[in-house]
């Protein structure tokens, strides 16, 4: 079955199969998929050369509409600032059908967004990784592999709960196991086209 | 003049004063003027739980909602429809609120608004989300409006993720009804 998997996503990323074929989120251990998007002020972002440049990227599924995940906007912000003297890239991803690019660019500049954000046309990107809801992030380490898949924090109206997403970065950044790999991330659907 | 607050000198003063008091909480819904909440109270994964059992030999319908989620606003009348059509045949629904703390006053007046026939609760603020998804069905994951159908044992017959066909639950609700005219499942 994994290795089923490993070869779709292979195909997924040489373009030889639709992503949503693959159709459960990656492993963790197992090489996250490659994609490109255009961040929001129109730069090019390819996964593979974010993850060589940093010593982790954390992929984030956002809304400007979902209240779970706007509980999260400071929090985003201050995690992004702290973490990116550490080497630790976040990048936001918008993949919901109902949240034109206009509006995510409002949602950005009013929440002080400054970390990459990208409009993931036609939900491909969340296809590939199975995302399915906002907040939902995923962790990547520099090898290109995931690391930690789930929940920002414990709970969702608390931004001070055991805090899932920081203790797994701190443990990657430091040589030590992530202890909680998997959590489930509590959130609004993502709205597919 | 001197008289203390309370303390009324003549007898027909203080019935008047004890009507007084009376017509104003009455009139206010509550002492101190705050209406009584609509919610009856609010829950974590446990009083979730402890919740639906208190119902058993019922069929409960839990439904999940805010009011910032318009397919719930909207097919929320329809469960005050239900609930009072098959109430007395032995159906219970039972809302939870997924509104935020700092929510409340809107969760309030929503209830305020509709005014529905059954009880509603919110989700406790706090507490690991895991737990309290795990006690509702390991399928969920906060996406709204989400309900579960449990038949009188207690036992969970089905999840709906997203808007009721109200149609489609209400046959199902009717058979769970009847199941125990039919000797029980």
């Amino acid at each position: 079955m994994r290795a089923f998997r490993a070869t779709l996503t292979l195909l997924a990323v040489l373009g030889l199969v639709s992503a949503a074929a693959v159709a459960e989120a990656p492993a963790i251990g197992t090489a996250a998929p490659d994609f490109q998007l255009t961040t929001l002020d129109g730069k090019p972002f390819s996964l593979a050369s974010a993850a060589k440049e940093n010593k982790a990227v954390v992929l984030m599924w956002i809304s400007t509409q979902c209240p779970y995940s706007n509980a999260y906007n400071a929090q985003m912000k201050d995690m992004a600032n702290a973490y990116a003297s550490k080497g630790v890239l976040f990048v936001g991803i918008n993949s919901n059908k109902t949240e034109d690019l206009v509006k995510a660019v409002a949602h950005a500049k009013k929440n002080g967004h400054t970390f990459p954000i990208l409009k993931d046309p036609s939900n491909k990107v969340a296809d590939l990784y199975d995302a399915q809801r906002t907040p939902e992030v995923f962790v990547i380490d520099s090898t290109g592999k995931l690391r930690y898949h789930g929940r920002i924090t414990e709970n969702h109206e608390d931004a001070s709960s055991s805090p899932d997403l920081k203790n797994a970065l701190d443990a990657l950044l430091s040589g030590r196991t992530v202890e909680k790999t998997v959590t489930k991330a509590f959130g609004c659907t993502i709205k597919r086209a | 003049m001197h008289d203390q607050a309370g303390v009324n000198r003549r007898p027909g003063a203080r019935r008047t004063a004890a009507a007084l008091l009376a017509a104003a909480v009455l009139g206010s819904g509550g002492l101190w003027g705050a209406p009584p909440s609509r919610l009856a109270g609010e829950l974590d994964a446990g009083g979730l739980l402890q919740t639906i059992s208190r119902e058993k030999g019922r069929v409960v319908l839990v439904n999940f909602w805010a009011t910032w989620c318009v397919p719930c606003r909207e097919e929320f009348p329809l469960l005050t429809r239900l609930e009072k059509k098959h109430r007395s045949a032995g159906l219970s629904v039972l809302g939870v609120s997924t509104d935020f703390q700092k929510e409340k006053a809107a969760v309030e007046k929503f209830l305020a608004e509709q005014k529905p026939s059954f009880r509603n609760y919110r989700k406790k603020s706090g507490g690991d989300d895991q737990k309290f998804i795990e006690a509702v069905d390991s399928s969920w994951g906060g996406e709204l409006p989400f309900s579960v159908l449990y038949d009188r044992a207690g036992r969970k017959v089905r999840v709906y993720s997203g808007e009721l066909e109200i149609a489609a639950v209400e046959k199902q609700i009717v058979q769970l009804l009847g199941a125990r005219a039919t000797g029980g499942r």
